[in-house]
């Protein structure tokens, strides 16, 4: 991509080119930090990662513009590179002030104009710093999946911290060791499968009366307890229309269960007949008379009654027993 | 599903429809936050809830009663407390019944130890907590569970020294497997996890037997004993080995331990992962969603990696299955999509087997319960993803279409997710849409976020495009520079760059508002912010003051040029000279 921007001076310049290159890299092994060192500075600190990004951003979309411009604007394409490198000096690294001696040094031998040639190849090379470190630490890929990884995600800073810690050892193991990128073999990833290899070999299945047999029954502890909530709250979602949000209130009694059971709530264990018929309880009393009668017109209140108990339409009557024996008494002191 | 509305639990008021991600958090955590407000109130001041007039009576809506009935100094008592889980309490009565001699039996004193090893010596109900922070666990929808949730996390408290539990396991007169067992697994809980291996000698020492969630717990503490791979992998097989000599039989939690601390081994956890998946599958256990992320985590943590046929066999699975909870860690299996989004990045692998993995993961979703397993914020993440991956891999028309329907009813794009919806736009030359996306950036609150304009900008006024798409491109250009202009209290101004003020004086100028190109842009923002317009903008601006006949201001546009010591000041003068009729004056 970016040869396509040196592809008219290439024939001019190659020579010079090499010797600027030679130049780049001889000053970026005198600046190296151990790669890991630097990632852990870059992942470490969250404020850092954002400019990478932007800057990742836009070495993406500075290549995708430069492809654009190019086509469509030949001598302007480099007057908005001129713009973008004013843009650079604010904001990426410096380069060696050797480099920028060699870039003008070769932008002096062309004829073309010098200002623009010097400032596209200290653009050129910049970009190769750029993605030499990045390769050195690993690839840009890792780094943007390290990046946009964290850039989505939010959680707790001691969350966080595992995460970048679990992330760290992507690249190099925490032993100090540099992972191999493991080139497989078609026969190792064949391999690599769930269904077919070896297993563990450390137990042994138990049959199942010796699991049965093992099954002790014990009360179950606060640990079992505080289990068995934890994994229903992980599917515990809100409700997502009408209908789930009524049946959850059903599961917590706020709404009546259908088909309505007007006995709900009520711990009355009695069978209808014994709310109706209950002359049984009238033996005790005379089988004729005022009180026999009053007695049964009780009885038919008592039984149209739906808001007693059956123990306590007993009471009633036996209430009323009580006070006629009591009663009895007195009238026939009379 | 329908595609206009949002979430089930936001539609009360249109108006109070959330219409961005950051907003759907709030507002359903002020919702929780309400309901804990209400519950709160009911708890503390239960004398005034105390008239019951639902008939059958609603116990979840009334106040519980929560005091302990039986006094005195018993062991009935003690268990009552217990049975409470008031911390506290019952540590005080079983000291004052060990002082007073009576003796507590071996269960009781168990069950105490169960207490306080649970519970890291913290108090169970911690007061007036849930109406500060509402918005501290990240999982607001179990907010009823949340207090003893925190209870739980392995962050919160810490195990002290020679708290409670531990002096009370130091002076009981006799302590069985289960005293031992309890307080290994507080101890793990709590992060002692030196102390919990030494307490598990000192039960080998005594000769019992651990139970399978002791062994769980030390084998989720193997990381931490332990720092170089290989050394956490042997001890994590000493413990098996103890198991199947103790004749313990493994369950799922054990394997599930077993891989989670193969997470943290590196290269050892990639070549025995497999090994366990067989061993638990000779055993007849099935495994569960946290299984499958932990192999997953394993196996696919960099792009390197060749992607080898596992993650196909395990979407398999998940297809096939409807999944019920059986570990803490099942919720986190769907980032999946999360290795999904690594394989496509990493893009030696750019090919059509990612998206197809992506559409067989959304089915595997609807499957039976499956999509419990997502709450809000992961729900958002995962579409988040899906979109992206879409813009990368998919024609524009499928990816338009996915937008339509799942924006702002399944999820709410992310600042990222509108950045690919632009770039694959422009990748598929469908620049027109660009003015609906800015209307959805604006509801969606990021009518404010530099590179998105800036990116917008760019796209628009890189080509011509025909006018009524130009007239168009203007007035978004318009509205984002009263952006840039207005401030409102809260918010900073926002800083104009190079590049954007040229971008909006280019689109100014191909629509023909030359007044505001010049005006409004040019003059007063370059020199303020010291940026140099590029040529591009001033050639089209020369054209567009042409096409208006302004003549005025194209000399204004010599004279900037010259000011600003352009090397293109002196053609800017030619081609004035050029194309317009100047009198002599303006000469």
């Amino acid at each position: 991509s970016t040869s396509s921007v040196l592809s008219t001076e290439k024939d001019e310049s190659t020579a010079s080119k090499d010797s600027t290159t030679e130049v780049a890299s001889k000053s970026q092994e005198s600046t190296a930090e151990t790669p890991k060192q630097k990632l852990l500075d870059i992942i470490g600190n969250m404020k850092v990662e954002v400019s990478y990004r932007k800057k990742l951003q836009q070495l993406k979309t500075r290549e995708i513009k430069k492809q654009a411009t190019n086509k469509l604007e030949g001598p302007d394409g480099k007057g908005s590179m001129l713009q973008k490198t004013t843009e650079d000096t604010q904001r990426g690294k410096p380069l060696s002030p050797e480099l920028v001696e060699a870039a003008s040094a070769v932008a002096s031998f062309l004829p073309l104009n010098k200002k623009q040639t010097e400032s596209e190849l200290i653009a050129q090379l910049r970009r190769h710093e750029e993605t030499t470190d990045k390769q050195k630490k690993g690839g840009t890929i890792n780094i943007r999946n390290v990046i946009s990884e964290m850039a989505v995600k939010r959680q707790s800073p001691a969350q966080r911290g595992v995460r970048i810690s679990n992330r760290i050892s992507l690249e190099l193991d925490e032993d100090g060791q540099r992972i191999k990128p493991e080139r497989l073999s078609p026969q190792s990833s064949d391999s690599r499968s769930l269904k077919v290899g070896r297993r563990l070999n450390i137990f042994t299945k138990a049959s199942t009366e010796t699991e049965n047999a093992l099954k002790t029954v014990s009360s179950p502890t606060i640990w079992d307890l505080e289990f068995a909530k934890e994994i229903a709250a992980i599917t515990a979602q809100p409700p997502r229309n009408g209908f789930e949000e009524m049946i959850q209130w059903t599961k917590e009694g706020i709404l009546w269960e259908f088909p309505i059971d007007n006995e709900a709530g009520m711990e009355d264990n009695a069978e209808f007949h014994e709310h109706i018929f209950l002359e049984k309880h009238l033996e005790d009393f005379p089988k004729q008379g005022p009180i026999r009668h009053f007695m049964e017109l009780v009885i038919c209140g008592l039984s149209k009654n739906p808001y007693l108990s059956v123990k306590q339409k007993i009471e009633h009557i036996e209430w009323f027993q009580k006070y006629f024996e009591e009663k009895k008494e007195l009238l026939q002191e009379i | 599903q329908d595609p206009t509305a949002a979430h089930y639990i936001f539609q009360d008021d249109p108006f109070l429809m959330p219409r961005n991600a950051a907003n759907s958090r709030l507002f359903s955590l002020s919702k929780e936050s309400g309901r804990n407000a209400a519950k709160y109130i009911i708890k503390h001041f239960p004398q005034y809830f105390d008239k019951t007039f639902a008939e059958p009576n609603i116990p979840c809506l009334m106040p519980e009663t929560l005091t302990p009935q039986i006094k005195g100094l018993s062991e009935e008592a003690l268990k009552e407390r217990i049975h409470l889980r008031r911390v506290k309490d019952s540590v005080d009565l079983f000291d004052q019944l060990i002082q007073a001699g009576t003796p507590v039996s071996l269960e009781t004193t168990n069950s105490l130890l169960d207490l306080l090893c649970f519970y890291g010596d913290g108090e169970s109900t911690p007061e007036k907590e849930d109406l500060e922070e509402p918005g501290e666990n990240a999982s607001e929808q179990k907010a009823p569970k949340r207090e003893f949730q925190r209870g739980s996390q392995p962050s919160g408290s810490r195990w002290r020294e020679n708290n409670n539990a531990e002096r009370i396991f130091k002076i009981m007169p006799e302590r069985n497997a289960h005293s031992y067992c309890t307080m290994i697994r507080g101890m793990v809980k709590h992060g002692a996890s030196a102390k919990a291996y030494d307490m598990y000698i000192g039960l080998l020492n005594e000769r019992h037997k651990a139970d399978v969630h002791t062994f769980n717990a030390l084998i989720t503490a193997v990381p931490y004993l332990k720092e170089r791979f290989l050394e956490r992998w042997e001890l994590a097989k000493v413990f098996l080995n103890h198991m199947a000599q103790q004749e313990v039989q493994p369950n799922l939690l054990t394997f599930n331990a077993l891989l989670k601390t193969l997470r943290r081994c590196g290269g050892v956890g990639r070549s025995v992962a497999l090994l366990v998946i067989k061993e638990m599958e000779a055993l007849d256990i099935e495994p569960s969603l946290a299984t499958y992320d932990h192999l997953l985590f394993i196996f696919y943590r960099g792009a390197d990696l060749c992607p080898s046929g596992i993650i196909s066999e395990v979407l398999d699975d998940v297809g096939k299955r409807s999944f019920t909870p059986q570990d803490l860690d099942d919720g986190m299996d769907f980032n999946i999509s999360d290795n999904l989004l690594c394989l496509s990045l990493g893009e030696k692998c750019c090919d059509l087997k990612d998206i197809k993995l992506a559409y067989r993961l959304n089915k595997a979703m609807e499957k039976g319960d499956n999509w419990k397993f997502l709450d809000l914020d992961r729900l958002n993440a995962y579409w988040s993803k899906f979109f992206s991956l879409l813009c990368m891999m998919e024609q524009i028309d499928v990816v338009l279409k996915w937008y339509k329907e799942m924006s702002s009813s399944l999820f709410y794009p992310t600042p990222k997710n509108i950045l690919d919806l632009l770039q694959a736009l422009d990748a598929a030359n469908h620049l027109e849409v660009i003015p609906s996306v800015w209307e959805d950036m604006k509801q969606l609150g990021f009518n404010r976020r530099q590179d998105l304009l800036e990116e917008l900008l760019s796209l628009m006024s890189r080509e011509r495009h025909p006018d009524e798409i130009q007239l168009a491109f203007a007035k978004c250009a318009e509205e984002i520079k009263a952006v840039h202009e207005q401030t409102r209290r809260e918010q900073s101004l926002l800083e104009w760059t190079g590049s954007a003020l040229g971008h909006v004086a280019l689109l100014f100028s191909r629509a023909g508002r030359t007044q505001e190109a010049w005006y409004v842009n040019m003059m007063e923002h370059f020199q303020q912010i010291n940026r140099i317009p590029t040529d591009q903008v001033m050639d089209e601006f020369l054209n567009c003051a042409k096409q208006t006949n302004c003549p005025d201001e194209a000399i204004k546009l010599v004279k900037l040029a010259a000011s600003l010591g352009l090397p293109s000041s002196q053609r800017l003068k030619n081609r004035t000279e050029k194309e317009f009729e100047l009198s002599e004056k303006q000469k």
